[in-house]
């Protein structure tokens, strides 16, 4: 079963050269607001069945970034179809909906209701979650307090207990140290097992070629290749000689 | 339809921001939740001064005919007027995060709410031991009252903090037109006062209905006439519709635009 699935999909930017917002803007300055499109996807298709982990990878302002956010409906495709099944967890960006004020207790709760949970799912899955990110007695201080290290620990153990169907990870295991590291490797590994379908953004070829059956390498918008990792990668190595 | 099923499953997202929003409200204030009782006290203490004192108005205890208006009247304006932002001051979710976009504006608004039913009950005391026609089984229509204008509340909070992401001016022109409304709503002088040939032009504000609405039960200590009671309710439900048809139509938009 195809648990994400793209077809021809096109994502133009419009890129402003100098928004105007307000109203007196705009009046005022009306050719100020003209822009150029971007286009920062450009007819991409494919598909992921249930369980496989996919990885993309390619050049900064290729389109990995922008496929993450169209898959997890953040933003919207100008042309094509994605659909997908099921919860959709995402690490896009390190702690989205943190609360610095707030504890790390308090935040987890508040961030995994923000992917859909249930009071009663929160409070069941709490004790594993604080296990796991070994925060140990930080847990209870606000997270202003915290390291970006101690940030993403926290961020990464919620997304990876919300037993979602589709979990989505952009460039954030870079973070922790080498310990955390190898732990949420093996919790990838653990939950991809249990059916859980990954898309990942990584600039660690290593990484991806560790988890993912499958790389997709993106060149300006577009899929250049896409298959097994290793080769996928030593082509997209080849490409910098 | 699919909405509704989607705004179920997030209803804990939902709680939280409403918590969120009520326990910070007064935070770090030395009165802090007693606020939420001074403030509608204080508010009715000036009004009052004002306008029984000063400016006479000539009707009988003046100070509950506005105040049974007022709180549900401020209700109403604050979903107007900072409702707007719903969307924008939660930029960092909405650009980071999927979760149904009307979560930000259903939960501004049912915390606004909830404040007014505490307020409510400053309200319910007021009139039960001034009020001079207090009828509880008029009370019993409260609900279906409160009801109606959280139905227009809510339709017009998703217009208006969906367009303010793509025109910020919106949030100052409601300031103004917020008030405005005030004045043309008889909740600080009554709708005996409005001239005939503008009586039609006036129930077309749904806010007029409610507000006569909770002035008959409050302070006439009266069941509400039925017309009072379809007219803004038919309105209300049309705004909710429109409203979730206009902002399911921009939100596609909104993490780009922020």
């Amino acid at each position: 079963m195809d648990m994400i699935e793209v077809r021809n999909v096109c994502k133009d930017y419009r890129v402003y050269h100098d928004k105007s917002c307000t109203l007196k803007e705009r009046i005022l300055f009306t050719q100020r607001s003209k822009y150029e499109k971007r286009e920062a996807l450009k007819d991409v298709s494919f598909t992921v069945p249930q369980g496989e982990a996919v990885g993309l990878v390619g050049l900064n302002g290729c389109g990995k970034s922008t496929m993450l956010k169209l898959i997890a409906r953040i933003i919207y495709p100008t042309s094509g179809h994605i659909e997908t099944r099921g919860r959709i967890s995402s690490l896009i960006e390190l702690g989205a909906g943190f609360h610095p004020d707030m504890t790390g207790r308090e935040n987890i709760r508040i961030n995994a209701s923000i992917f859909g949970l249930t009071q009663r799912e929160i409070q069941a899955k709490l004790d594993p979650i604080i296990e796991f990110s070994e925060l140990g007695k930080a847990i209870d201080t606000p997270v202003r307090t915290y390291s970006s290290g101690m940030y993403m620990r926290l961020a990464f153990s919620v997304a990876v207990h919300v037993e979602a169907d589709i979990l989505l990870i952009d460039e954030i295991l870079a973070v922790g140290d080498a310990g955390f590291q190898e732990k949420c490797f093996r919790r990838l590994a653990e939950i991809k097992a249990a059916g859980t379908t990954i898309v990942m953004v990584s600039h660690s070829l290593g990484q991806i070629e560790e988890i993912c059956e499958r790389s997709i390498w993106l060149q300006s918008g577009q899929i250049q290749l896409m298959g097994e990792p290793k080769q996928v990668h030593s082509a997209y190595l080849a490409s910098f000689r | 339809m699919q909405i509704f099923k989607e705004l179920y499953l997030y209803r804990e997202m939902i709680a939280s921001l409403i918590r969120k929003d009520l326990r910070g409200r007064y935070k770090g204030s030395v009165l802090g939740f007693l606020w939420t009782f001074i403030n509608p006290l204080l508010q009715l203490g000036v009004y009052t001064l004002v306008f029984s004192v000063i400016l006479r108005a000539g009707i009988e205890k003046y100070h509950l005919f506005l105040f049974v208006a007022l709180i549900p009247w401020m209700f109403f304006s604050t979903c107007l007027s900072a409702g707007c932002s719903a969307i924008i001051n939660d930029k960092n979710l909405v650009t980071k995060v999927y979760f149904p976009r009307e979560v930000l504006p259903v939960a501004f608004v049912t915390g606004n709410f909830i404040n007014m039913l505490y307020s409510f009950i400053v309200v319910l005391a007021v009139s039960a031991l001034f009020g001079d026609h207090v009828d509880l089984v008029a009370w019993l229509y409260l609900p279906i009252v409160m009801a109606i204008e959280y139905v227009l509340a809510l339709g017009c909070t998703l217009i208006a903090s969906a367009v303010t992401v793509f025109f910020r001016d919106l949030q100052y022109i409601l300031g103004i037109l917020t008030m405005a409304w005030q004045f043309l709503t008889p909740v600080m002088y009554s709708v005996d006062m409005v001239p005939d040939e503008l009586m039609t032009l006036f129930l077309l504000n749904p806010m007029t209905s409610i507000v006569i609405a909770y002035r008959d039960i409050l302070y006439h200590g009266q069941i509400p006439a039925m017309q009072t009671l379809t007219v803004p309710l038919v309105i209300a439900l049309v705004v909710l519709v429109v409203g979730e048809l206009v902002f399911r139509r921009l939100q596609r938009y909104f993490a780009e635009e922020l």
